[in-house]
């Protein structure tokens, strides 16, 4: 693993020094990568995509709530940083983002998702670290318990988990 | 055009109540029938709104890829030592999905089922069992790898077991999932079919409904139109306003009545130009009260008359007849009919009634004045006739004289009987409540019949049946008529036989008084008896015609029978007799003396007194009568020819009685009796009697009232006028104040001695007997007579001793004395002191009796009476 994503550092160098170079605003992580974003961004760390460690999104202003959800037993404690949040600091521009799990299931969120606060990409259930065996270690999650718009097919075909990448679309 | 509220009323809708009952309880079921599929639907609703799960099948495909991707990196761990890492993440990445579906809620449900349970369960035991492989070392997990891989390659089948029977159980539960909405489907589609079918009935009851009103619209025209012909055709002026009097409706009768059109009539005030001025305001005329009030008028309000006026300002008497007809806007409607030509025809009726009954009243005035005026020469003529019977006649002149009188006597009775039936008819009789003496009346209608009856061979006597009765309150004049008619009836169709009088109490209270006059003569047949009380009615009957009579005599009685409160009837057996029998209410009065005399034959009284008589009467022949009757009988009589000449010769001289004519020229009896008892006159305190033609009863009232004491009618009648002298001056309280109109016959009887009594006496006793008896008479009268005549007035033995003296009188005859005798008593007893000129006058009043009964026994008494007779 390490080494596909030196791998994918190295290309992204690659990539970055034949393109003028971006905004560098966002910090760069120093922990295993944990999330890499990409596409219509305005704010980069690697390139032209923005890569997150556990530390930089803990660093991040932090949300959490409680609620059930359909594939878990009894109330979860999730505690992560606001997919708009998020969104934001990378300064997203597109209509629309795709987000891509580590076993490649992939979906698309759309930009009002994230605008309305809705969903977070959790890092913490119960307060622990979520490890791959349990749907970590970033979980897009949406407060299901609070909107009953929030208990639809869509809305749960969004909450993608072991989440990887995101790719912002215009 | 208002229609009233009778008409306009639909007809009130039946079983209402019902149908109300079962259209609610129908809503109401409804209405839980629709909530509960609402329910349902909103159950369902709210299943379908949020999602149980994502994406079943890619679940549960992602698991087969998931497990297949983990063995082929197992394969490619064993050839390449540096892509555990790769086999890790598969690891990792099968083991959550398999927690997913061993977590996850949609999972939770198939846990049940063996299919599925066995096969997780043996997938769960190798991630179990593989996890410390997976997450030792590199160097331990390689060489763990052929195991991990035999393991993967036997719990493959499970995997795909697994994932075939969460399908199938998925399969099922979405079968179960589209029965429950096909249920609900049905559901709604036969709630659908029930509010189509509800809706549907209810469009049906609308068109009904609809149907219905629009009939009864229907039908309120109509009868909006009938009523408009009838209140158009009327031949009554209709006028309807509303409660402030506003004219509303105004029929074609009132326009042609009041001659306003229509549209000029509607919307003025009714009074203010239907009504006539001066009958306009409610002070002026309350019949419109009740509009003032604004209420229903009363049942005696809704009819009266009133005057109204038309267009061209006629005034016309009208009768309306108004009601209220109570809706929200009550409404007043007015029948109104013109009544002058009503009221004209009215007038001229009571004009004619009144015409009519004046002139009937003056025929019975010119009756009554008829028969008056007939009385007075009828009374010349037998009062003549009675005169000259005290010259001597030849017996050819005596039979002559008898028919004359007859024949005047009978002409009187039919004069009498026509001025009764004249005053009856015209009102002016009365019955009178005065106490008298009824075995008295009695005494009098036998002794006024005994005549008659002896003409016929008949007996004639009274008795009493069951307890005897003294006084009594009643009309004694009437009664006296009624039972003379009735014996003079019974005796004139009896030949040799007896009548007699049965007296009799009803009851114990002696409240009704039952007299039967019993006949043994011819009798009557049943079938005529209903006939005998009618006016002019004679029987066909030999002894009528020969007996004569006027036939009305019956109808008289009858009528004076009720007059007095009584009935009258009759029963008869032809051939034996008849029974006439008289009810009259005769209540007795309480304390009245006892008749001195218990023998029903009692005589005539005669007056014994020498009296001064003042005679005050216009009429010169009634004026010689008088002075012939009274000197003939003792009296001394003065004349005076007018009411102001009886005045002034009663101022100079003290008369003991006068007698008053009361109709007289210069100044009538009722003045000049004022002036009298006015006056300071001699005779001021002197006894008045009216005599007049024609005493109704308040005109009597009024002699009484202006002083005079009796009343007697003319014609004048000897025995009458001296009885009524008599008691004029006794001023006894018994005898009716003033005796019968019917002439009696007067019999020619001894003043001093009665007959009768005296042969009754001598037949009874023998000889020697009677002598001794009459000694001892003569020699205790003697006595007592003396001590009468010489005691002081105050003496309280004359009473006793004038009453002992009287029933001895009374036995040997001795009339003239006991009637002395008996008004002494009476006096005394009622505590005035005797008149001591009336003692005085016992003394020779005695002598003259003694004489009488000396002359009448013969030389029997001779010899004892001569001593004292010297």
């Amino acid at each position: 693993m390490t080494f596909l994503r030196t791998l994918r550092s190295a290309a992204a160098a690659m990539l970055l020094l034949t393109l003028p170079l971006a905004a560098a605003d966002l910090d760069t992580p120093t922990g295993p990568p944990l999330l890499t974003v990409s596409g219509a961004i305005d704010h980069t760390n690697d390139g032209v995509t923005a890569v997150f460690d556990l530390a930089m999104l803990e660093a991040m202003e932090r949300r959490s709530f409680t609620t059930r959800t359909i594939w878990t037993n009894g109330e979860q404690h999730f505690t992560g940083v606001s997919l708009r949040h998020l969104m934001e600091a990378v300064g997203a521009r597109g209509g629309h983002l795709r987000a891509i799990a580590i076993n490649d299931y992939a979906v698309d969120i759309p930009r009002e998702d994230w605008e309305a606060d809705g969903p977070i990409v959790a890092y913490r259930n119960n307060g622990a670290p979520m490890s791959v065996r349990h749907k970590g270690p970033l979980w897009i999650v949406y407060p299901y318990d609070s909107d009953p718009a929030y208990r639809s097919e869509k809305i749960y075909a969004r909450s993608i988990w072991q989440l990887a990448r995101i790719a912002v679309r215009e | 055009m208002q229609i009233p509220p009778r008409f306009a009323r639909a007809r009130p809708g039946r079983a209402t109540v019902p149908q109300t009952a079962v259209a609610g309880l129908a809503l109401v079921l409804w209405a839980m029938l629709v909530v509960w599929l609402g329910w349902l639907v909103l159950r369902e609703i709210d299943a379908f709104s949020t999602a149980n799960s994502d994406n079943l099948q890619w679940s549960l495909s992602q698991a087969d890829v998931e497990f297949l991707q983990f063995r082929l990196a197992l394969k490619d761990a064993e050839d390449a030592p540096d892509a555990l890492d790769n086999l890790r993440l598969r690891f990792d990445i099968f083991y959550s999905r398999m927690a997913t579906m061993s977590s996850g809620k949609l999972f939770r449900s198939l846990h049940d089922s063996r299919q599925y349970a066995g096969p997780q369960e043996r997938v769960q035991g190798f991630l179990d069992e593989s996890v410390p492989l997976i997450d030792a070392s590199d160097a331990a997990l390689h060489a763990a790898l052929p195991r991990i891989s035999a393991r993967a390659e036997s719990v493959a089948a499970d995997v795909r077991a697994f994932s075939l029977a969460a399908l199938a159980a998925f399969a099922e539960v979405s079968d179960d999932r589209r029965e429950g909405i096909t249920r609900l489907m049905i559901y709604m589609a036969v709630v659908l079919m029930a509010l189509f079918f509800g809706l549907t009935l209810l469009a049906f009851t609308l068109f009904r409904l609809f149907r219905l009103a629009r009939k009864r619209a229907d039908e309120i025209q109509i009868a909006g139109a009938r009523m408009q012909t009838i209140v158009e055709t009327s031949p009554n002026a209709i006028v309807v306003t509303d409660e402030s009097g506003t004219v509303r409706v105004f029929n074609a009768a009132a326009e042609r009545l009041f001659g306003y059109s229509r549209t000029e009539a509607c919307g003025r005030i009714a009074a203010e130009f239907l009504i006539a001025p001066g009958y306009r305001q409610p002070e002026q005329n309350d019949v419109f009260a009740f509009a003032e009030e604004r209420r229903r008028p009363l049942p005696e309000e809704r009819q009266f008359e009133t005057v109204l006026q038309t267009r061209s300002g006629r005034s016309f008497p009208a009768e309306l007849s108004v009601d209220r007809a109570e809706a929200e806007d009550p409404l007043y409607v007015a029948y109104i009919r013109d009544i002058s030509r009503w009221k004209d025809a009215e007038e001229m009726l009571t004009e004619a009634r009144d015409r009519a009954l004046a002139g009937e009243r003056s025929k019975s005035e010119f009756l009554a004045v008829m028969s008056h005026e007939m009385r007075t020469p009828l009374n010349g003529l037998l009062g003549t006739m009675q005169l000259m019977r005290d010259h001597s006649l030849t017996e050819r002149q005596t039979e002559l004289l008898d028919r004359m009188q007859s024949s005047g006597k009978l002409l009187l009775d039919l004069v009498n009987d026509v001025l009764d039936l004249a005053k009856f008819e015209a009102g002016k009789m009365e019955a009178v409540s005065a106490p008298f003496s009824l075995p008295r009346l009695l005494d009098g209608v036998v002794e006024t019949a005994l005549p008659l009856a002896e003409t016929y061979g008949n007996a004639l006597s009274w008795r009493w049946a069951g307890p005897a009765g003294a006084g009594v309150f009643g009309d004694a004049r009437r009664l006296r008529q009624v039972l003379l008619n009735l014996v003079g009836n019974a005796l004139k169709f009896t030949r040799d036989g007896a009548v007699e009088l049965e007296v009799e109490y009803l009851d114990a209270a002696q409240g009704e008084l039952e007299i039967r006059v019993i006949d043994t003569g011819i009798g009557i047949r049943e079938a005529d008896l209903i006939r005998i009380f009618n006016d002019f009615e004679t029987l066909d009957s030999s002894y009528a015609r020969e007996t004569g009579g006027t036939g009305l005599g019956l109808g008289i009685a009858q009528r004076f029978t009720r007059l007095m409160g009584g009935s009258i009837g009759a029963e008869s057996e032809p051939g034996e007799g008849s029974l006439f029998w008289v009810r009259l209410p005769l209540p007795p009065v309480p304390g009245f003396p006892e008749p001195a005399f218990p023998d029903n034959a009692a005589p005539d009284v005669r007056p014994a007194l020498r009296l001064d008589v003042l005679v005050v009467e216009d009429n010169e022949v009634n004026r010689f009568i008088l002075r012939e009757m009274l000197e003939a009988a003792g009296h001394t009589v003065t004349l005076a020819e007018n009411g102001r000449a009886g005045v002034r010769r009663a101022a100079e001289h003290r008369f003991d009685v006068i007698l008053m004519d009361i109709s007289m020229p210069v100044m009538d009896g009722t003045s000049a009796t004022k002036h009298i008892r006015g006056g300071h006159g001699a005779s001021a305190a002197t006894p008045i009697i009216a005599l007049t033609a024609h005493a109704f009863p308040e005109e009597r009232e009024q002699f009484y009232q202006t002083g005079m004491t009796a009343c007697l009618t003319k014609p004048i009648d000897r025995a009458l006028l001296l009885r009524g002298l008599e008691e004029a001056v006794s001023e006894l309280p018994e005898a009716p104040p003033l005796p019968p109109a019917p002439a009696e016959t007067a019999s020619e009887r001894s003043t001093l001695l009665d007959d009768r009594l005296l042969s009754h006496f001598l037949t009874d006793f023998p000889r020697d007997k009677v002598d001794l008896l009459v000694t001892r008479f003569v020699e205790e009268t003697d006595n007592d007579i003396a001590t009468l005549s010489g005691s002081d007035p105050g003496n309280p033995d004359l009473a006793a001793l004038a009453h002992r003296c009287a029933g001895a009188s009374g036995t040997f005859g001795a009339e003239a004395l006991r009637l002395a005798l008996v008004q002494i008593e009476a006096r005394i007893k009622r505590g005035a002191p005797p008149d001591p000129a009336q003692l005085r006058a016992l003394e020779g009043l005695w002598q003259q009796s003694r004489a009488a009964l000396r002359a009448r026994l013969g030389r029997t008494l001779a010899a004892p009476l001569s001593p004292q007779d010297g």
